[in-house]
């Protein structure tokens, strides 16, 4: 799995990077949404994007919606810093996939799983 | 003074809460650094346990990373301190430097926060009796102002200027005008007039100028010119 992942916080990035590598996950690091928006646009596909919600320049929440329009199969997480109710950054929509920080490695990486696999399916699941 | 001390209200509260909000912010990004640093250290441990061999130089920046975060958090809680007792009086004696130099601390917690320089004020210290915690509310907005209008590569220079009658004049360079059109709000204005700060833009320099008497109660009838 190959992750797109944008934070301001350049040495947060980096340790997240870091520990998800040695999870088998492969992460792309920006430190600004500008720069990932560049880097898709050039084509490259990322199977989920973790997203800084607060960010100098484009923001989380605005850079999900560029990243949806270049690229509809692209999944997202956002991260927050924010000690308010996520509703009130990101919208009741994105709120969700909304990881706080401090994170929990293993949230974080169940939360990829179930965006890149999808539901379990069940017996009664329909083919 | 009375005036001051009757600004101490809901402008001021809102004021204080954004500025905390801020700094709440700053700190859980440094909780969070110190949270991901301490759990790679986990997973390195968990592999050196299983036979891995683990690269020294990786456990050596992790610690480094935690003790940076750790010294950017006691001065991000150093700035809060001395944010929090800016409320201790409605006036005092204070060095303009050191008001300056906090908000701008202050205002580099915004996420939209752009650079700013502080001219060093040589061989004097620029000293005036009025309310730190509303001065630095309304320094504090016009940097709001400015980054906003100009966006994350905005830059301002600040610079102090003793004016005749013993007050002070501060200026800010990289202005545009635009700002103008919105600052000074009206609480922003309200809270310039109970400390007799006259705030006016400089069309010549392009230039912000707040114009700090030597003592609240030395103004007699402060003037706010709110636009272009």
């Amino acid at each position: 799995m190959k992750v797109l992942l944008v934070d301001d916080e350049q040495k947060f990035a980096l340790m997240l990077a870091k520990r998800l590598e040695l999870r088998g996950i492969q992460s792309v690091v920006f430190f600004s949404g500008e720069k990932a928006l560049e880097t898709v646009e050039q084509g490259n596909h990322f199977a989920v994007a973790i997203l800084d919600v607060k960010m100098p320049g484009i923001g989380g929440v605005e850079l999900k919606r560029r990243l949806s329009a270049l690229d509809p199969r692209m999944k997202f997480v956002f991260l927050t810093g924010h000690g308010s109710k996520i509703e009130d950054t990101t919208g009741a929509n994105e709120a969700a996939d909304c990881l706080p920080k401090p994170l929990r490695i293993d949230e974080l990486i169940a939360t990829l799983k179930r965006l890149t696999e999808g539901p379990p399916e069940t017996s009664n699941s329909k083919h | 003074m009375d005036n001051a001390k009757d600004l101490f209200g809901y402008d001021s509260l809102a004021f204080f809460g954004k500025v905390n909000a801020s700094i709440s912010h700053e700190l859980k990004n440094v909780m969070a650094i110190i949270s991901e640093t301490a759990g790679l250290l986990g997973d390195l441990s968990d592999m050196a346990s299983t036979g891995t061999p683990i690269e020294p130089d990786m456990l050596k920046s992790c610690t480094n990373s935690i003790i940076e975060e750790i010294q950017r958090g006691f001065l991000t809680i150093r700035q809060m301190n001395r944010f929090a007792h800016s409320t201790d009086s409605p006036a005092e004696a204070v060095n303009l430097m050191d008001v300056l130099d906090l908000t701008i601390n202050l205002s580099g917690y915004l996420s939209f926060s752009g650079k700013v320089c502080l001219n060093p004020c040589k061989n004097v210290s620029p000293t005036v009796s009025t309310c730190p915690f509303l001065l630095q509310a309304i320094v504090y907005q016009a940097m709001v102002y400015a980054f906003k209008t100009t966006g994350p590569g905005a830059e301002i220079t600040i610079s102090l200027q003793a004016r005749d009658d013993g007050g002070w004049r501060i200026l800010f360079s990289g202005f545009s005008g635009s700002e103008f059109q919105v600052f000074p709000d009206v609480a922003t204005s309200a809270m310039a007039t109970s400390i007799g700060v006259a705030i006016r833009f400089d069309k010549t320099d392009d230039r912000l100028v707040l114009d700090v008497p030597l003592a609240i109660e030395s103004t007699t009838n402060p003037s706010v010119a709110p636009g272009i």
